[in-house]
């Protein structure tokens, strides 16, 4: 009971501000810059051509202001956007009107889950494995060779590597498909096929992300066992004819797994938010090509819908670690 | 007291040394450099001297745990297992495993990180003790633990904690316990009671003291705390450098040291009455990478001779006991 009453708590009200202020923030970021959308998109219609009559047109702005919630104050525009939120609506997209924001998100999540779940699950398991066995036979030449490796490939930035990846791939070999999340035309459904076209389309996109993943993964989790094995305890346990299957079970890797599994539900909780890079490089129809041109054209509610989402998801990773931790390491306890 | 002394343990010509690759040049670090010890059964055995002089890589040695960059040079390292002398050296590693704990036990120093900490007290016994003793259940096991926690005095419930809720004088004593759980025929301790406050350390004294007299096995005591020799140790070896220097029984060593580096470790103890400045040996220990030449000591020595640069003493044996490497005794 001490435990909820001094933990939890406090852990859960932190929780909830930490969302509240977030999305106050991003709620009030786009709205100091000197960008209106509703004049954008009579600016947009003008230049398409169509004339209308002043009263008309002040209808249209009239109209797309509410439409918008763009309506009255700032202030007023802040509480009318929780009355809505509360009731699950995130509002309509600007540039892609009239379709709602929800919509859109439901529609680029899929993606961006699939190709994220998968890079992050395969460079945590991975890297975590081959950086662990590289750390224990530090001395091996095998060993230096990765860590030669993952040097090179950990600073390299994701733009560079995906291009590399995409002219290698795409253009000098021809092997993989140069853009977009599956053939043009070709209809979600749950064929062979289709889930072939998908993977076809989703391996460099993929490829990037998990080796740069794994790279950093390799290098956290080598130096990790490292300074593990080099511990007292592991020595005491050397010194104490523990056996090898023992001491490297139960000594090393579970003790070098603690930081690491903070990581993986960090790293989860970050997938909501996208790969934005890697998504407007190869074209990937997630959820960082949406926010990205979320940015591009002003779509507030968009980039509020996003950005609550990629809040909410990494405050909840974060909850879940800290509430999860004790189980984990008995030195930290909640009482 | 003539009586028949068994050897235990004993090296031969010992050379252990480090060798590093340090910006691309080899340095080599001569940690254990020609090392005869002879330990026997039933006595304490103190080995003293300053730190970065070897004695923890020698303890490494003894055990037989010498993985890279350390390496065995030369020499040999015997155990006496039932009656037969058995070369250490050239065991295979898994059949050394095996002698640990039930034949040789290690007393480490009780460190914040000396257990695994994410395992309770228990978890601990279980993992030392299940490598060793097969066909018990973990509870058999955890039985054993809580017996010769008790028979030792300490609170059975450190069984069921973790380490990080212990006290540092009772995990110091935990591994003691731990050590001694297999009635093992040699302990060797590493600094254990260095950083413990007097009191604790006393009753670590007693506990290692009630230990050897009840399973009549050696221990050999590494500390640079010749306090702690003194309370303790029936034969004490003084090293400098990777080599052992002076070696006798404890009350010669005090009542008569013979090497000026002895002299030194003994006069910087305090005494009841004496409150004139102690001198501590001047200058600092030589780099082990970097030896000078002829006797280690040398170039801190009051006493220093020409012979003494350039060769390195043997040892002149005074007694059956006593035993000094200095060109000012005997052979001068």
């Amino acid at each position: 009971m001490n435990f909820i009453k001094r933990y939890l708590i406090p852990r859960l009200i932190s929780y909830f501000l930490v969302i509240w202020l977030g999305i106050t923030i991003v709620f009030f970021i786009p709205r100091l810059i000197p960008n209106d959308p509703v004049i954008k998109m009579v600016d947009q219609m003008r230049a398409r051509g169509s004339t209308l009559e002043p009263g008309t047109m002040d209808g249209i702005i009239h109209d797309l202001t509410v439409m918008y919630g763009l309506e009255g104050s700032t202030l007023e525009q802040y509480r009318d956007f929780w009355v809505r939120l509360a009731h699950g609506d995130l509002g309509v997209s600007f540039f892609q009107f009239p379709a709602p924001v929800s919509d859109l998100i439901a529609t680029a999540l899929p993606w961006t889950l699939g190709l994220l779940l998968t890079t992050t699950a395969i460079s945590w398991v991975f890297g975590n494995i081959i950086g662990g066995l590289a750390g224990y036979y530090t001395r091996r030449s095998w060993s230096r060779t990765l860590d030669a490796v993952a040097m090179v490939i950990r600073p390299m930035p994701y733009y560079i590597f995906s291009f590399v990846l995409l002219l290698l791939f795409t253009y000098v070999w021809r092997w993989f498909p140069v853009t977009g999340g599956a053939s043009l035309g070709a209809l979600p459904e749950f064929t062979w096929g289709y889930i072939k076209d998908v993977l076809w389309h989703s391996f460099l996109p993929g490829l990037s992300l998990s080796a740069l993943g794994m790279a950093v993964n390799f290098q956290v989790m080598k130096l990790l066992v490292q300074n593990i094995n080099a511990e007292d305890y592991v020595q005491y346990a050397r010194l104490g004819g523990v056996t090898n299957t023992r001491i490297v079970s139960k000594y090393i890797i579970r003790n070098a797994l603690l930081p690491q599994i903070t990581g993986l539900a960090l790293s989860f909780g970050q997938i909501f938010s996208g790969a934005l890079i890697t998504e407007i490089v190869f074209g990937y129809p997630g959820v960082g090509m949406l926010l990205y041109r979320a940015i591009i054209n002003g779509d507030y509610n968009l980039i509020m819908g996003i950005t609550m989402l990629s809040i909410v998801g990494i405050t909840t990773a974060m909850l879940i670690v800290d509430l999860a931790y004790p189980l984990l390491d008995p030195r930290v306890r909640y009482t | 007291m003539i009586e028949e002394k068994t050897v235990i343990l004993r090296t031969e010509h010992l050379k252990a040394f480090y060798l590093l690759e340090v910006h691309g040049t080899q340095k080599t670090v001569k940690a254990v450099n020609d090392v005869d010890i002879q330990i026997y059964e039933n006595e304490i055995y103190g080995i003293a001297g300053e730190s970065g002089c070897g004695k923890t890589t020698l303890l490494k040695t003894l055990f037989g745990e010498i993985v890279p960059p350390l390496r065995l040079i030369d020499g040999k390292i015997f155990y006496r297992i039932d009656d037969d002398e058995v070369d250490v050296s050239r065991m295979k590693s898994e059949a050394k495993r095996k002698l640990r704990m039930e034949y040789i036990s290690y007393i480490p120093q009780g460190s914040m990180s000396v257990f695994n900490p994410v395992l309770k007290i228990k978890g601990t016994f279980a993992d030392f003790i299940g490598s060793h003793v097969h066909g018990q259940s973990r509870a058999e096991i955890f039985e054993l633990a809580r017996e010769r926690i008790l028979e030792l005095g300490l609170p059975k419930n450190v069984l069921d904690v973790y380490p990080h809720q212990l006290s540092g004088g009772m995990r110091q004593r935990v591994t003691i316990a731990l050590a001694a759980s297999l009635n093992p025929r040699i302990m060797i301790g590493d600094e254990p009671t260095t950083a413990l406050d007097v009191v604790v350390q006393r009753g670590v004294i007693q506990m290692l003291k009630d230990i050897q007299k009840n399973l009549k096995n050696t221990i050999v005591l590494v500390t640079h705390d010749m306090g702690v020799h003194a309370n303790i140790a029936d034969r004490i070896g003084i090293m400098y450098a990777g080599k052992l220097i002076e070696e006798a029984t404890t009350e010669k060593i005090f009542a008569q040291p013979l090497h000026p580096y002895t002299q030194f470790l003994i006069n910087s103890l305090p005494k009841f009455g004496d409150k004139s400045m102690r001198d501590s040996v001047p200058g600092s220990p030589p780099s082990l990478a970097d030896l000078p030449t002829g006797c280690p000591f040398h170039p801190r020595c009051p006493h220093v001779k020409d012979i003494c640069r350039q060769e390195m003493p043997n040892f002149h044996h005074l007694d059956e006991n006593h035993k000094v490497a200095c060109w000012l005794v005997g052979e001068a």
